[in-house]
């Protein structure tokens, strides 16, 4: 176990040799991080910050390691080396921390029927023994997540409220504790299209009237086009491309984001690039670069004509910087 | 015409009939608290290799449709007007000619792929189970020989026959799901949410899938979906539902680019289009929720979470008129074409 809590005003505790000081104006400050499951390298190398007020994007399929990222983040997964810094707060050691909350896809499935709206979104401050103003911290949060007149509701079961008023709960439940950082894991991937702008709506004004950050994890371009300021893409363990939304989506650097980008419905000025297979098992990571048996590139004979073929095959490749805070990690277009 | 010796209509169909003629339709369903009207007088035809797409909210009856066209609805359920599938009357059918029709006129892709295959028998012989059933190949040899042609058609090794489905991954138990509802080489696939609970590329995978099979095989389709981008790529024309009924339907591209029903527009821009300034940090999402199927408002009845309804909205129940060339929507607010 490495997940590492920092407390500024106590660093003493806390301070370990992965440490470094941490300025106030990140919420997580990842450095390197790796988390392998035996042979399974699900997290292979991960640096990424996440600033007070800012929406990051974590998208790539299924198997690309972002789900383990943010679970290593929550302190639900042990760490095999990196750091994870959360700095400020109040800090517990080991214990999760009440200032990163997550919010997972289905909230039907989240949400304890027999349990009413008001036990739901207090079990946070219940947990942690803060019960003195429960009830109006409770109906605060569910204020703030777009349940009004929150009393309304405080009484009711999850089977007497609809599905997108659900994932308000979800989203209240996290809200109660004040947190600084929200994960998101695919927060509106089971939701009906009407229900799935008013979440994000309230997601994005959660981030810009208190300052919260939110990293969301999803395979939806379109969701990182209208919530995030950043996009992480995530490949097979790796952050493969990083940067602001608008570059990333408008110029994307690596193959494997023009691919995912090209296979938007309505993205019809792209050529279609659908890559065949899914991503490999991570625990035979392809030698050279990560990406290379899929990609376009290298598949349409471009790589050697750019005469970088071998080194797609046979040299592993780092995120370098293509513009000031958008960088990519592929030989092509370095 | 030609009739077989049943009397009914060749299985292959009149080449100059549609393919699936749906009249009035209305589903109820009976419940113990009273009846539920799921659908209410739907009302479309569907060429031979055709498309069309079905879209709405949870709850909106496009699934119960679908459930309809196949009679695949609880026993009890009260099904009025007409589904003709190659001029043959479904509603009116005996059971042993519908269980037939079902694997060999029009055949169904649900999602939720993991659910609806045997976890404890090989995919072969699951993909073979209708085809032995309905005497469409001689014999356990000929079928087995299909089971491979038809994997590879959809992508995968033939020798994924002996796999079980825990042995595949969500994107190829989609595609086994495909292959066994073409089995019995079906003139209709009716997919509910085919590809909802995949990742972005293995849909991508799926939705080109679906389209060579409807290039090379001439195969028709009803794809049903809350995701309206995903039916502008594959479908020629598009229905929207709306509380049991079609609120808006037309060429699938002019629908979708230039809805005229309020409930469309709201449909189309919550799936932002990339690089559209509008929709940069702006999500757009539609308020209130989808009216309990069992306590309608009047009039229209999508007027409580209408952004422009007028006082008429609340008592007057709008019909689908044309509006365009081809397109009709169901808004008291709508130009009639003249």
């Amino acid at each position: 176990m490495r997940h590492i809590d920092t407390n500024e005003t106590n660093r003493d505790e806390t301070n370990r040799d992965e440490t470094t000081a941490v300025t106030s104006d990140v919420v997580v400050r990842i450095t390197d991080l790796a988390v392998h499951f035996g042979a399974a390298k699900a997290v292979d190398g991960v640096s990424l910050d996440v600033a007070p007020g800012e929406v990051v994007a974590l998208v790539g399929e299924s198997g690309s390691g972002k789900t383990t990222l943010i679970r290593a983040v929550q302190g639900l997964q042990p760490v095999t080396a990196g750091s994870i810094e959360l700095p400020g707060g109040e800090s517990r050691g080991r214990r999760r921390r009440p200032d990163v909350q997550m919010v997972f896809q289905d909230p039907t499935g989240a949400l304890n029927p027999r349990q009413t709206i008001h036990e739901i979104v207090a079990e946070g401050l219940r947990i942690r023994r803060e019960r003195g103003d429960e009830t109006a911290r409770v109906i605060e949060a569910l204020g703030r997540a777009g349940l009004r007149p929150a009393e309304r509701f405080l009484h009711r079961y999850p089977h007497e409220i609809s599905g997108g008023q659900r994932q308000r709960v979800v989203i209240a439940g996290a809200m109660v504790m004040e947190p600084r950082l929200l994960l998101a894991d695919e927060p509106v991937a089971s939701l009906d299209a009407s229900i799935r702008g008013e979440i994000l709506a309230l997601m994005r004004s959660l981030v810009d009237e208190t300052g919260l950050a939110i990293v969301a994890v999803t395979h939806d371009l379109g969701l990182a086009w209208n919530i995030a300021d950043r996009i992480a893409v995530m490949y097979l363990g790796r952050i493969v491309e990083l940067g602001p939304a608008e570059e990333v989506l408008a110029d994307p650097q690596h193959p494997y984001t023009r691919a995912l980008l090209s296979v938007v419905p309505e993205m019809e000025r792209m050529e279609q690039q659908i890559l065949v297979g899914e991503t490999p098992d991570p625990a035979r990571i392809p030698t050279g670069c990560r990406f290379h048996p899929r990609c376009p590139v290298v598949a349409s004979g471009e790589a050697a004509r750019l005469g970088i073929e071998a080194r797609c095959r046979g040299e592993d490749v780092v995120l370098t910087e293509r513009s000031p805070a958008h960088s990519a990690a592929c030989h092509a277009t370095a | 015409m030609t009739l077989d010796e049943r009397g009914t209509v060749d299985a292959q169909g009149p080449y100059d009939t549609p393919l699936l003629q749906v009249d009035d339709l209305h589903v109820t369903y009976r419940t113990r608290s009273g009846d539920v009207p799921a659908v209410q007088g739907v009302t479309f035809t569907l060429e031979r290799g055709g498309s069309l797409g079905l879209a709405g909210e949870s709850g909106c009856g496009k699934s119960t449709l679908a459930n309809a066209i196949l009679r695949l609805l609880p026993t009890g359920t009260q099904v009025d007007g007409s589904v003709l599938l190659a001029g043959q009357d479904i509603l009116a059918m005996k059971p042993g000619r519908l269980r037939s029709v079902r694997w060999t006129e029009g055949a169904i892709v649900f999602q939720g792929a993991l659910h609806a295959l045997n976890p404890v028998q090989q995919i072969g012989k699951q993909i073979a189970e209708p085809m032995l059933l309905h005497r469409t190949q001689p014999s356990k040899g000929a079928a087995a020989r299909r089971v491979r042609e038809l994997l590879e058609q959809v992508g995968l090794p033939g020798d994924r026959a002996r796999s079980y489905p825990h042995q595949l991954s969500g994107g190829q138990r989609q595609r086994v799901l495909i292959a066994m509802a073409l089995a019995c080489e079906p003139a209709l696939l009716l997919a509910d949410e085919p590809t909802t609970a995949l990742d972005v590329m293995v849909q991508a995978q799926v939705l080109a899938l679906l389209a060579d099979l409807r290039g090379e095989h001439g195969l028709s389709m009803i794809f049903i979906t809350h995701d309206l981008s995903v039916l502008t790529d594959v479908c020629d024309s598009l229905a929207v539902m709306y509380a049991g009924r079609v609120v808006e339907e037309g060429p699938s591209d002019r629908v979708f680019r230039s809805p005229q029903h309020p409930y469309t527009r709201a449909l189309a821009a919550a799936f932002p289009t990339i690089g559209d300034p509008a929709s940069r940090l702006r999500p757009a999402g539609l308020a209130g929720d989808p009216p309990d199927p069992a306590n309608l408002p009047g009039g229209c009845a999508f007027h409580p979470r209408c952004a422009v309804a007028e006082d008429r909205c609340r008592t007057t129940t709008p019909v689908l008129a044309p509006v365009a060339a081809g397109r009709r929507a169901a808004c008291l607010l709508v130009e009639a074409a003249p």
